[in-house]
């Protein structure tokens, strides 16, 4: 099948070639000259803002990619739902946690979570595992003191993301089987336990298969970087950061406004805190923090992925809860820690 | 796309960005998009590029035979060749796009400040301490906006280097000799700078790198005390291989 869907997928590709270099010529005589000498500057500034967060995001997402990668060969993930209890609040308590073990950002954490179901982990602690790995795990713990120094801002954001995903997870032990919340298909899709089906490689064999899925998560995850990258790049240099400090003026208004570029932005957690760090004297601490505790658990690529792994009304918790909180703790340092 | 040609395309991009960063470590251009102190990450990063470059290369003469592809076709969990054209992104744009440091540009769109909270105070130099003319363009943005009695610094003598950015809100002659400060990469880039008085039938041009040497007054941006130098010398000089002050 593939032999017949490969040539015509080719030339599909060919014609869009085509029709992108049209569309750039007729572009190119219609417009003023003085337009391109203007883009000139900006494509410049755009090139060098969005290689400076590729680059800068690179080695995270590589080292982030591996680790999971090991984790995936090396750990039998059978024993996992053993170790946790089956009660809400040591369940939800131990599955935020579980982030330090496996230091994932919120790309990987997703498919993560849901493998991890599958294995017999309790809803709670699989909900506060996917809202709060993304922060409470060794590589953002580092990002985030890399850019702000090891001190309130870091201690902030890993308190509050825990008490939040703690909270949602909480509010999902209502729920008693991961299956009502979780698209049925997805749940008896056959994971690939690779530990489990591997168990009798070697250990070379099975760093050469941790490389192969390092590499696979890599591209996975790398396409939502290049895409957040690029949004802000654009952003940067089409939107003066003045305009910005226009509209986000004031308290509540702040945290508005940061809470919808962590959405926008979609930007890796693993490197988000060097963004925000490029908002601090713009925004205040509390808007800044907002942005540093939602940005992980909700953005565009994370609600994309949630909608294919969980069922509406979960995603709409999911998405809400986390909202709301951030938003009341952004506000909430506003008036009382400004 | 076969599972062959996907492990080899995947191979070309991690092998085409360690060419690529190799190449801007080299170069020295690589400062022009990530504070130093970051470098070493990238070496890390670099290493790791080439091991999975080679790793996919051999996984490249494992996947040969045509049934083993199907098989794999058939599993439903093949990889999207969307990916591959996205993570071909960076790359187009390194390659395509001259690079370029931070200019007027980047000013217009992200901001110049003299006297700035964005500034850290836990920083490394000591402003107060080095010799007048030893003080960088941070340095004396940084010492006006700590110090409460700025009498005992003005008509010290100043001698720094920064490029050239015109300011509508300054009076006309005047500009901007500033510098990009950079904590981790071009997006959280600002630019500080001084107000420089020239001598008069001085011609230079915006985003020209100049070393101005002169006495420093105390002037006034945006209704804040600001470090002003009256010029005495201006030399043109090339651009530094480190574009950036880092906070």
């Amino acid at each position: 099948m593939a032999s017949i869907t490969a040539p015509r997928r080719a030339s599909r590709t060919v014609l869009w070639l085509v029709l992108l270099g049209v569309l750039a010529v007729v572009l190119f005589s219609i417009l003023p000259f003085s337009l391109f000498i203007e883009l000139g500057p900006k494509l410049n500034l755009f090139a060098t803002v969005f290689l400076g967060i590729f680059i800068e995001a690179l080695p995270y997402l590589l080292l982030g990619t591996l680790i999971s990668g090991v984790v995936e060969v090396f750990l039998d993930r059978d024993q996992i739902g053993r170790f946790i209890s089956k009660r809400p609040v040591p369940a939800a308590l131990t599955g935020a946690f579980m982030g330090l073990i496996f230091p994932v950002c919120e790309c990987g954490v997703i498919p993560l979570t849901r493998r991890l179901f599958h294995k017999g982990l309790p809803l709670p602690a699989g909900i506060a595992f996917l809202l709060a790995a993304p922060v409470l795990n060794p590589i953002v713990i580092f990002s985030t003191a890399a850019a702000f120094g090891w001190g309130t801002m870091l201690a902030w954001r890993m308190g509050l993301s825990l008490l939040i995903a703690v909270i949602v997870g909480l509010v999902f032990s209502v729920e008693q089987v991961p299956s009502s919340v979780l698209h049925g298909a997805l749940i008896l899709s056959p994971g690939h336990d690779h530990a489990h089906a591997e168990a009798h490689l070697s250990f070379g064999s099975k760093i050469r298969q941790a490389l192969l899925i390092c590499a696979d998560e890599f591209f996975e995850m790398g396409r939502y970087l290049v895409v957040g990258a690029m949004l802000a790049a654009t952003l940067q240099t089409f939107i003066p950061q003045s305009a910005l400090l226009a509209i986000g003026n004031g308290p509540i208004l702040s945290v508005l406004v940061m809470l919808a570029l962590a959405i926008l932005l979609s930007i890796c957690s693993t490197v988000d805190a060097f963004v925000a760090l490029g908002f601090v004297g713009t925004f205040s601490f509390g808007s800044i923090l907002s942005f540093l505790i939602f940005g992980p658990m909700v953005d565009i690529k994370s609600i994309l992925m949630y909608l294919q792994v969980f069922r509406h009304k979960p995603v709409a918790y999911l998405v809400l809860l986390p909202f709301l909180m951030s938003l009341l703790a952004g506000i909430a340092f506003n008036y009382f820690a400004p | 796309m076969s599972t062959r040609r996907y492990r080899l395309f995947q191979a070309v991009i991690f092998l085409g960005l360690f060419l690529f960063l190799i190449a801007k470590i080299l170069n020295t251009q690589l400062l022009w998009y990530i504070n130093k102190r970051f470098i070493i990450l990238t070496e890390i990063g670099i290493v790791l590029l080439l091991i999975l470059a080679v790793r996919l290369f051999s996984e490249t003469r494992f996947v040969r035979k045509p049934h083993q592809d199907e098989e794999h076709d058939q599993h439903g969990d093949k990889p999207a060749s969307i990916n591959l054209w996205i993570l071909s992104i960076p790359l187009l744009i390194g390659v395509l796009i001259p690079a370029k440091p931070l200019d007027s540009t980047a000013v217009s769109a992200k901001g110049l400040t003299t006297t700035s909270a964005l500034i850290s105070s836990n920083s490394s130099s000591h402003p107060f301490e080095t010799e007048s003319e030893q003080r960088n363009i941070l340095d004396w943005v940084k010492l006006f906006y700590f110090e409460n009695d700025l009498t005992p610094y003005t008509g010290q003598k100043a001698s720094v280097i920064g490029f050239v950015y015109f300011d509508d809100r300054l009076p006309k002659g005047q500009f901007f000799v500033s510098r990009f400060i950079l904590a981790c990469c071009a997006a959280d880039a600002y630019a500080v700078g001084m107000i420089v008085d020239p001598p008069a039938g001085t011609s230079i041009k915006q985003d020209e790198w100049l070393q101005v040497k002169g006495l420093v007054e105390v002037g006034s941006f945006d209704g804040h005390n600001s470090p002003l130098i009256h010029a005495e010398a201006i030399t043109t000089v090339p651009q530094p291989d480190q574009p950036y002050l880092y906070p």
